[in-house]
């Protein structure tokens, strides 16, 4: 019986935003964001007290995930960032920051909502379109004939996750396998649109990362008593492949809703099981060598394929299929009736592999954008956090494939972007003061609550208590080690900005990035050899940070703005 | 226990309310948090949806908010508007009682208890309230406001018309109210956008609001973790799920909708299904399997490439499709099924369940299938081609978090029952007899009048409406006599308590009326002499009538002179005096003409305020006057919300005191906003609100009973039986 309850009053408070706790609660957040950031950031082990395997992660997907925020407005703004990162994969922490430095800041001047939220948009739109242009200073279009910049792409988001406890080599090692990989899912022959293979991550823990390593086709992992019965079956060639999705277990198909009466001494297992092996007499007749299964294959039907010298593996599971038709071009077949050949596709040729102490079932193609990237590190949880990583330097690759550029990372993107904003309100006011209908001082207040937001999330890049300059010529970010002498000549105490592009013998001046300074004009329009040359450059991904911008500032907008928060306490 | 009901505890909750929603009203407004007890976030600035998410607990409260919602589905727009409303109304009357006191509480309640007293006071006010509402605004409304009444269509063309520009306008306000700051300009841009392409010919706009109304939610996708600028429209159907097998393919593609399994089962239910021999088994699954096979055969030979299906299909289905080549969607909702049948006329095919043959004749053609990955999830996008004016369109709405796509979903639904209102005609209807009762005025007045001829103004509309129709019936401009004789008619009902006279005021009206009609038949020899002497007997009747108290002889007497007069005319046909006698007793229906606006940001509050204002100075029954005064000043509480940020020239008191110029000297209200809103909301959430308030004030006691509500009740009765 149900029960009618009545249902509780739901608690309602004004002004969130200025309760001490809500604002405790923001800076403890972004403590834990700020800390986790960049290449030198701190790591977090989570554990949950009610169970679940710790977690050693730096990475914001993880984080958030496992964080459990209680506090509605914290709620929207971790959803927020889970949301971005599960489009984008990276720069997830870049957002977290960006969007609490801005609440904060903004809190501070306290300005009404409205002006507030108005300039922040429209010193967005400004980012944005700067960003966009071709004249930005931090953006480097990528030539897809070199692997180049692929290359410090993918290594420069391998840096950042220290968590994966790589060394230098290894790192070297897995950003050049996952290029390898990336290559490998695109078509040869392309038409008008390009269709991404696949690539499939196999776990291997316990390894070496040297290890690593990545095949062209399928890994299917089996037990060592199949691994023993197929080494005699082995002979080189190509293999004429059925794939099932229908299961072969001879359990009745759904009888519909009536009653379906069996006379006694009538056995409808048999008559399955007698399909099954006319089946399997079918399958034999036709010449098959390799018989794949989602679901299950019964035993008698499995024993009578192997007399036959037909290879069965069932269990596949239902993420192997579509790779799996795929690389073999199959149609998976959905019926125990008459098989028609159409349906039979081909492998290449197969064989037995074993890595580490696991044994594999390799099927190479004839010519398919499917591979296996098998991923080795030493424990579960630097696996874990190896394996998400590759993945958004997989998933990053996809979007520069999209969107052929991409920016400075290592800090430079944002001084650099908030010596222009500064420069830009400073200089050319009057648009803005005429769109946005607002004073001058109020112009003024929010420029700088913004930039230093941005400043300030590349000062979070340093952990180790070193001070952070910005030259006065191109806006980059440079940073010193700690406890240098005071007054020395920058030039000799620095060596290469955050991104790796400049270096400190080209006649620049510093200043501290948080002193304040004259703005001044960051030069644009990057020099072309500069993009082609280095090799080492620290680059974010174009896609996943300029989205990350728009997101962080219309969380913070969106936070601003609240002025009451209705809990039900139901 | 039970608890005395008053206006103050009501004052009380509204205020309350007032604070919470009175924070989100407007342009400035700012956004609400409201958690679910599941823990989902949700962004609001719907007034509606607060209400709902506080879980109030007190009674009074609990009305007022069923009161909302009842109005919400009425009209889609002005939770808010309501609450201040309300409070407002409930302040001024709050504030009036102590010098009212004497005249509204009759002699004998007075013996009774000091809340019954009150009680017996609001019950009177109530009804006042619900005179004004059924009789006095609609008259107000239809004869002053309807002057300023602009229109969302193009007037340059006979046909109704969609002005683009107008449109904009309109929307733009109403998301002002509705979503973020930041956000309300790109998602007006994109719903005026959103509502061209939907619609495929010209004059079809209300068909497509009512089907868009009907079924938005299966024509918008929420994507989240994307700035809400990626936000856009994709033409076609968006399916909210993925294929169950596809097959890509181009061309001419013809798509079938069923809504059964299509693979035969063993038994359905209530049957029974015998096997006596495996062999009978093996022959029953072949048979089906053939027949599975045969018609997917046949639907791929009538072209077939996409089964759509509301139901869960066998896996073998799904083989047999992709081997035939074609697509299928499965677990199609019913409303989904219904809106692809509306868009293109589509009926399900039938399957014969005995005969091996089949003959599928219903089929339709798209112009494109193919799944649409919205952040990596997969959608079916169907290219349907429209039977209807609707020209399926999709809107894909962006959003970093949940919780704001939500608010813009809601806020779109809304528009699109905002609209819906606006174009349809409302009917006012008020009784002219009861207007002629109510309306009083001063021989001071009447000789004014005489001279300067201002009197349209004040004059009962209902009445004038008949006349105007005869004078262009005979092609004849005759202003002043009509003026003249307006005066004269009401003049006829004198100036005193309205319950003593209300039995009299019939006859009166008749004699009244068969001069009227005579003097119109008159004044078509432009002989104007005649006119001055119909006005004579009457300050003389008048002055009579308010010093006796005996007003029947007086009445009488006023009947002799009438009709004298009337007799002295001339020829009056009979026919014409009926007619028109008539006409002045039945109701008068008028009504707002479809998509009626005013500009926003308190412009109809304004003008209704000073209209009603007006009204009140002429209109002598002091409690009509005083629900007028009450209505008017409460209305006011709006625009001082909208303007209360606004500085300087724009301040509230500033504006206020400009408008009231403006239309005082005749002239257009100068308004610095740019949106429009529609009157009919205003107009119908007005009726609702008068309406909740004299629902509060006619309970007297609140009884809060502890139990279980229904059914246990109801099964104990059963037990007894």
């Amino acid at each position: 019986m149900s029960r009618l309850e009545a249902k509780k009053p739901s608690l309602c408070k004004s002004e969130p935003l200025t309760s001490e706790r809500v604002r405790a609660t923001l800076s403890v957040l972004k403590g834990i964001v700020t800390s986790c950031y960049g290449p030198s950031g701190r790591l977090k082990q989570l554990h949950n007290g009610l169970g679940g395997c710790v977690c050693t992660t730096s990475q914001s997907s993880a984080l958030l995930a496992n964080l459990s925020v209680t506090h509605p407005i914290l709620k929207i703004l971790t959803t927020a960032m889970q949301n971005h990162v599960s489009c984008f994969s990276d720069c997830g922490l870049f957002t977290a920051i960006l969007c609490c430095n801005l609440i904060e800041n903004v809190q501070r001047i306290g300005l009404t909502p409205t002006t507030v939220m108005k300039l922040n948009k429209h010193l967005l739109r400004l980012c944005i379109s700067y960003l966009k242009s071709e004249v930005c200073g931090c953006r480097i279009p990528v030539d897809f004939s070199s692997t180049q910049i692929l290359l410090c792409l993918v290594r420069s988001i391998l840096t950042s996750k220290p968590a994966c406890m790589l060394t230098r080599k290894e790192i070297d090692h897995v950003s050049a396998l996952i290029l390898r990989t990336f290559l490998l899912t695109i078509p040869e022959n392309t038409e008008d649109h390009i269709i991404l293979g696949k690539s499939i991550i196999v776990p291997l823990k316990g390894q070496r990362v040297i290890d690593s390593t990545v095949l062209p086709g399928i890994l299917i992992e089996m037990s060592e008593i199949q691994f023993v019965k197929l080494l005699p079956v082995k002979k080189p060639g190509s293999l004429k492949v059925a794939l099932f999705c229908a299961s072969l277990s001879g359990d009745l198909s759904d009888t519909g809703e009536g009653t379906v009466v069996v006379s006694y001494g009538v056995s409808l297992e048999n008559a399955v099981l007698d399909q099954l092996l006319n089946l399997g007499r079918q399958l034999v007749s036709d010449h098959v060598d390799l018989v794949m299964c989602q679901k299950v294959i019964h035993p008698s039907l499995k024993q009578f394929l192997s007399m036959h010298h037909v290879i069965a593996i069932d269990r596949v599971g239902v993420a192997l299929m579509e790779p799996l038709s795929k690389v073999t071009g199959t149609r998976p077949i959905g019926s125990l009736g008459s098989v028609s050949p159409s349906t039979y596709g081909s492998v290449k040729d197969w064989c037995t592999a074993k890595f580490g102490f696991k044994h594999f079932f390799h099927l190479i193609p004839n010519e398919a954008t499917v591979c296996s990237l098998l991923l080795c590190n030493r424990s579960d949880t630097a696996w874990d956090e190896l394996k998400v990583t590759c993945q958004t330097a997989l998933h990053v690759l996809q979007l520069t494939l999209k969107e052929p550029s991409v920016l400075l990372g290592g800090g430079c993107t944002e001084t650099h972007l908030a010596a222009y904003i500064r420069h830009k309100t400073c200089n050319e006011p009057e648009s803005i003061l005429k769109d946005e209908g607002c004073t001058q001082t109020e112009l003024q207040l929010i420029t700088e609550a913004f930039c230093s937001a941005l400043e300030s999330l590349a000062g979070s890049l340093e952990h180790d208590g070193g001070e952070i300059l910005t030259d006065l010529k191109y806006g980059h970010f440079w940073s010193v080690q700690a406890d240098s002498p005071s007054i020395v000549n920058w030039s000799n105490l620095l060596s290469r900005c955050g991104c790796g592009l400049r270096n400190s013998q080209e006649e620049l001046s510093w200043s501290f990035l948080r002193s304040t300074c004259h703005p001044f004009a960051p030069q644009t329009c990057l020099p072309h050899e500069a993009a082609g040359s280095a090799n080492n450059l620290t680059l974010d991904c174009f896609t996943a940070k300029l989205n990350g911008l728009q997101v962080a500032v219309e969380t913070a907008n969106l936070i601003l703005d609240l002025s009451y928060v209705i809990e039900d306490k139901n | 226990m039970a608890a005395a009901a008053s206006v103050k505890a009501a004052l009380q909750v509204a205020e309350a309310l007032e604070s919470i929603v009175s924070c989100c009203v407007g342009p400035d407004g700012r956004q609400v948090l409201c958690t679910k007890p599941t823990g989902e976030v949700l962004l609001s600035r719907d007034g509606g949806r607060l209400l709902q998410a506080l879980h109030l607990e007190h009674p009074i409260a609990r009305m007022m908010v069923a009161c909302v919602s009842n109005h919400l589905r009425k009209a889609g727009d002005g939770a808010k508007t309501f609450i201040i409303f309300l409070s407002h109304l409930l302040r001024g009357l709050h504030a009036i009682p102590d010098q009212e006191n004497g005249s509204l509480v009759s002699e004998n309640s007075q013996t009774l208890g000091r809340h019954w007293k009150n009680c017996c006071r609001w019950k009177f006010i109530s009804q006042a309230l619900l005179t004004f509402q059924t009789q006095i605004l609609d008259y107000v409304m239809d004869e002053y406001l309807s002057r300023h009444f602009l229109s969302i269509f193009s007037s340059s063309t006979k046909e109704r018309t969609l002005c683009r520009n107008s449109l904009e306008l309109l929307l733009e306000a109403y998301f002002c109210g509705r979503v973020g700051r930041n956000n309300h300009n790109l998602i007006s841009q994109l719903m005026c956008d959103y509502l061209f392409k939907c619609v495929a010919r010209e004059g079809g706009f209300e068909e497509v609001f009512e089907l868009v109304g009907d079924c938005f939610v299966e024509l918008n996708v929420g994507v989240t973790g994307l700035p809400v600028s990626d936000s856009r429209i994709v033409a076609g159907l968006v399916l909210h799920r993925d294929f169950s097998g596809y097959c890509p393919a181009d061309g001419d593609i013809r798509i079938a909708l069923v809504t059964e399994t299509i693979q035969p089962i063993f038994s359905t239910s209530g049957s029974e299904f015998i096997l006596n021999s495996e062999a009978q088994f093996r022959a029953s699954q072949f048979w089906i399997m053939e027949r599975t096979k045969a018609i997917m055969k046949h639907l791929q030979s009538q072209n077939v490439k996409l089964l759509l299906s509301s139901v869960k299909q066998p896996d073998s289905v799904i083989f047999y499709a992709r081997l035939n080549d074609i697509s299928v969607v499965e677990c199609l909702s019913s409303e989904e099924v219904s809106l692809i049948q509306r868009v293109i006329d589509l009926s399900p095919c039938v399957l014969p369940q005995a005969s091996s043959r089949c003959e599928i004749s219903n089929t339709a053609v798209v112009k494109f299938c193919k799944p649409l990955v919205l952040r990596s999830k997969r959608y079916v996008h169907l290219g349907l081609i429209s039977k209807c004016s609707f020209a399926p369109h999709c809107l894909v709405l962006c959003g970093p978090v949940q919780g704001l796509v939500e608010q813009h979903k809601d806020a779109l639904h809304g528009a699109f029952k905002m609209l819906r209102q606006l174009f349809k005609h409302l009917d006012l209807n008020y009784l002219t007899q009861a207007s002629d009762q109510n309306y009083t005025s001063s021989p001071l007045i009447y000789k004014n009048s005489r001279e300067s001829n201002q009197l349209p103004e004040i004059v009962n509309g209902s009445l004038q409406r008949p006349y105007q129709g005869t004078v262009v019936k005979n092609k004849d401009k005759l202003a002043k006599p009509q003026t003249y004789l307006k005066v004269y008619s009401n003049l006829v009902v004198p100036s005193i308590e309205l319950e003593k006279h209300f039995p009299c005021s019939t006859p009166k009206v008749t004699p009244m009326d068969t001069y009227q009609t005579n003097e119109t038949l008159r004044c078509l020899s432009p002989n104007k002499t005649g006119i001055i002497d119909y006005g004579e007997p009457f300050p003389e009747s008048n002055s009579a009538n308010s010093t006796t108290e005996n007003t029947r002889i007086k009445i009488s007497y006023e009947n002799l002179q009438v009709t004298k007069i009337a007799g002295k005319g001339s020829m009056l046909p009979v026919r014409y005096k009926s007619r028109e006698m008539c006409s002045s007793r039945s109701y008068c229906f008028s009504s707002i003409p479809a998509g009626s606006v005013l500009p926003v940001g308190g412009n109809f509050e304004i003008l209704l305020h000073f209209y009603l204002l007006n009204y009140a100075k002429i209109c002598q029954q002091s409690e009509e006057a005083t629900v007028g005064v009450i209505v008017a000043n409460a209305l006011l509480g709006i625009p001082k919300i909208l303007h209360k940020s606004k500085k300087g020239n724009y301040s509230f008191p500033q504006m206020y005191v400009r408008a009231l110029h403006a239309l005082q000297s005749g002239q257009p209200m100068g308004s610095r906003q740019t949106g429009l809103e529609s009157v009919v909301g205003k107009y119908q959430l007005l009726t609702s609100v008068l309406q909740c308030l004299t629902k509060i004030l006619t309970i007297d006691l609140v009884i809060n009973i502890k139990r279980q509500p229904q059914e246990i009740c109801d099964q104990d009765s059963e037990e007894e039986l």
